[in-house]
This record gives structure tokens, sequence and C-alpha cells, in this order.
């Protein structure tokens, strides 16, 4: 593992990143839509806003993992380890994600005036923190862009048509952000949702880079594969 | 090399001289591999000795650029083996390259993972990209470059940190006749330097510039 591998990874990430920015804009603006166009509805407005950011940083992580695929078998085969590319990754966008996180969690504070003001914050800290991993894994599994985003659509959309009390929110990823929103602005206890959501982060990057290196190129100076050889030997070069 | 056919095996295409006998840059032996039920490589075997050039040629979906997949490592065979005695430049047919990265930036990401510093990789890389007539001054976004610069990329980036071998498929696409030229004295110099080149390709003159041709044909019979 070489942190300059990692660190290259990451300022490669975040120029490349940089070049999206309208993208990233757009992607941004939405769950801000989403907050502005239920604040005037009360406290609901805080969940939806912070549980819908996952769009802007897993839409991200998604784009990031995806425009990596052709190039990274070329990578590894000339001497980068999955996992530093991954973490290089990992690190930029979760500098993107705290840089997200802060900007709604100014603009919610502002505009909603929770009775938790820092769990507010906190709730959102946790959906960043849990969306690059997740955007991560997506990207690694999808075949193509449109169905990572389809995937992610489909999580996140599940997500806010749930309650932070039901049981099926438990297990999905973003559950953790959504109580402590829920606990900024209503009468509910956090419970084990910074527990649970860094655990459910961890195994969403495990996901990431087992994918990953499952489909690395095996480099080595012999490759040997030892089933039997069924084939009849034929001429050689 | 060869490979399997339903109708009858036929032998490899063989043309030049026989090399002398020295550890090989590459050797493949027995590649056996299948897509589905559909069998592409059976029992295919080749060895490319250090400053050797081969061309493989053969119709569309022979295995061509499986075979090179699989002696780059980015792919496993069913059975078979694969050995290198050092590093392998591969030079895809599509170019692997980030759209929204300069030709800079490509060589500045590939330099850690070659051991080399960031000064060092752009310096070899220019000079690379200077031999292929490469707009090296050019800042551009890979996005913004023709095929035949992306190609040219491409290329460079197989040869940095020095390869034992360059895998090449069909490494020309979108080139223009100068450096189509400019090319294949480029191979030679390789050659010159020990580096075994392996090309795929589809042209019949350059069978000619080649030590070796070797013939992959579709195999017909299914797993």
């Amino acid at each position: 593992m070489s942190a300059r591998r990692i660190f290259v990874t990451a300022k490669m990430t975040g120029i490349d990143l940089a070049r999206r920015r309208i993208a990233l804009g757009l992607l941004t603006a939405l769950p801000l839509a989403f907050y502005g166009g239920s604040v005037s509805r009360g406290s609901g407005a805080v969940i939806t806003g912070g549980v819908a950011m996952a769009f802007s940083i897993a839409g991200a992580s998604i784009f990031v993992a995806l425009t990596a695929r052709p190039v990274d078998p070329r990578l590894i085969l000339a001497g980068y380890h999955p996992t530093e590319l991954l973490l290089g990754r990992l690190l930029l966008l979760e500098l993107f994600g705290v840089l997200v996180s802060g900007l709604f969690s100014i603009v919610m504070v502002l505009g909603s005036n929770p009775a938790h003001p820092w769990s507010l914050a906190a709730g959102v800290g946790l959906v960043a923190l849990t969306s690059v991993p997740f955007g991560l894994a997506v990207g690694a599994v999808s075949p193509h862009e449109l169905e990572g985003v389809l995937i992610l659509i489909g999580v996140v959309g599940i997500q806010l048509t749930l309650f932070s009390t039901d049981l099926a929110a438990h297990f999905l990823p973003f559950w953790g952000g959504q109580r402590l929103l829920d606990h900024s602005v209503n009468p509910v206890a956090p419970g084990a949702a910074v527990p649970g959501n860094i655990a459910y982060a961890a195994v969403l990057f495990a996901i990431a880079t087992y994918v990953m290196r499952r489909q690395a190129p095996k480099v080595g100076g012999a490759k040997r594969h030892s089933r039997e050889l069924t084939a009849a030997a034929r001429s050689a070069g | 090399m060869a490979s399997g056919s339903a109708v009858a095996p036929r032998p490899e295409v063989r043309v030049s001289r026989a090399r002398p006998a020295v550890a090989p840059a590459l050797a493949a032996r027995e590649i056996r591999r299948s897509y589905g039920d559909r069998l592409v490589l059976d029992g295919v075997s080749l060895a490319v000795a250090p400053g050797e050039s081969v061309a493989i040629i053969g119709e569309n979906g022979a295995g061509k650029s499986t075979l090179m997949r699989i002696c780059a490592g980015l792919i496993q065979p069913d059975s078979g083996e694969v050995s290198v005695s050092g590093q392998v430049g591969y030079c895809p047919q599509e170019p692997g390259l980030f759209d929204l990265l300069s030709a800079d930036e490509h060589l500045a990401m590939f330099a850690p993972a070659l051991g080399l510093s960031r000064e060092q990789a752009l310096a070899d890389g220019h000079r690379l990209l200077s031999e292929f007539a490469f707009p090296t001054h050019q800042r551009a976004q890979c996005r913004h470059l023709s095929g035949g610069a992306r190609q040219k990329l491409n290329l460079a980036l197989a040869l940095l940190g020095g390869p034992c071998v360059l895998l090449l498929d069909e490494p020309y696409q979108g080139f223009d006749h100068g450096a189509y030229v400019s090319f294949w004295e480029h191979v030679n110099s390789w050659k010159r330097a020990g580096i075994g080149v392996v090309v795929v390709t589809h042209l019949l003159a350059d069978r000619d510039l080649v030590d070796r041709v070797v013939e992959q044909r579709i195999t017909c019979e299914a797993e």
C-alpha cells in the first residue's frame, strides 16, 4: 500500500470531478429543491432534504467508479493495487461529502430551526459518510451509469417514503442519518444510528473492494492455473 | 500457435527464420478459454523472445484480442499458463483513458504505479509522445483529442516504465500514413532494445514487417 498512489488517485479523481461542474451542480440542486419544496410543510422537510442529499454524493461516487472502470485494469497492470484506487477515491469523495453536507446543514438549520441542530448536522454527515461507499459499491456492480443511477433513485426513494421508525427502514443504507435527522426535529431517540450506519458504510466499502479485486487483472511474473488441461496440444509459436 | 477447428486443425502460419533458444519474454501455454458455451481458444500456445516481433492475424471473432487480454493478465483463461519475464505493456484496441483528464494528467497518474517520479514520467511520456508527433503542448482533455491522438497516448502509456513485452491490439487505429510508418520504425527500435512485440493486425502489409506471423483461427466446436 502506497500513500503516494492513494494521494495521486485522490488528486486525479478531484480533477475529474471538478470538470463535471454542471452535473455536480444539478446533483446538488436536486435535493436542495426537495428540501425547498417541502420546507413550508413542517419538520419532515429536514429529513427529506438530508436523505435526498445522498443523490448528490452517491451520484458523484457512481460517476467516478464507472468512469474509471475502463482505465482501472491498466492502472492495476501498471502497478496500482485495487484498494489504493478505491481508497484514493473514497478520500476525495468523502471530502466532497463534507463540503456538501456542510452546505446542507447550514441551509437546513437556518431554514427549519430544528430543536437539535447538532443532531441535524450529524445526520447529514452520516448520510454523506454512507453515500460514498454506497456509490462506489453500486458503481462496482452496475454495468452502466443508467443502471447505477436507477439503483440509487430506487434505494433513496424507498428510504424517503419510509419513517425512520419503520422496521424496513432499518435495513436501508441511510437509516442512521435519517434517524438522527428525525431526532433533530421530532421526539424520537437516535438509538444505534451512528454505529449502525458506520457498520453499513464499512460493509458497502468491503463489497466495492471485493468486486474490484475480483475484476482486477492478476498481475505477476508467472500465472498458473491449476485446472486440468483438456485440450490436445497444438503447435506452439 | 494454432487453434482448434471442427473441420481439421491447420498448422500455424510461420514466416521468416527460427529464433535462437532464449528465455521468452512471454510464454503462453495451452490456453483454453470459452465465453458461455462458445470455445474461443482451444489449447493455444505462444512464445515471444526478447527482441522478437510477432503479428497475430485472423478473422473477426477468432480470439486474437482474448488471447492478448489473457497474456496481459486482464482476463483469466479456463486453463493454461502464462508467464512473463517482467513488466507487460498493454495497448488495448479501445483506448482506456479518462475522458476528462489530459495527457499529462494520465502520465502523472501512471507514474507512481511504475515507480517513476511525476517529472520522470512526464519527461519520458513527452519524449514518447513527441516521437509519434502527438501535440504535447496541448493541455486538452482526452475527450477533445482525435482518435489517432488518443491512440498515441494509449501507446505511450503502454511504453512507459520500460516493459519487457508489448502487447499491441490493433495499435494504429486512427493513425495517419506518417504515423503508421513511424510506428513500424519504432517497433524496430523497441526490438533492438530487447522488447518482445506482439501486434494484432488485419493488414496484409504488416506480415512483411514482423519476424513471425501467427494465425489464430475460429474454433468452431461448442463445449
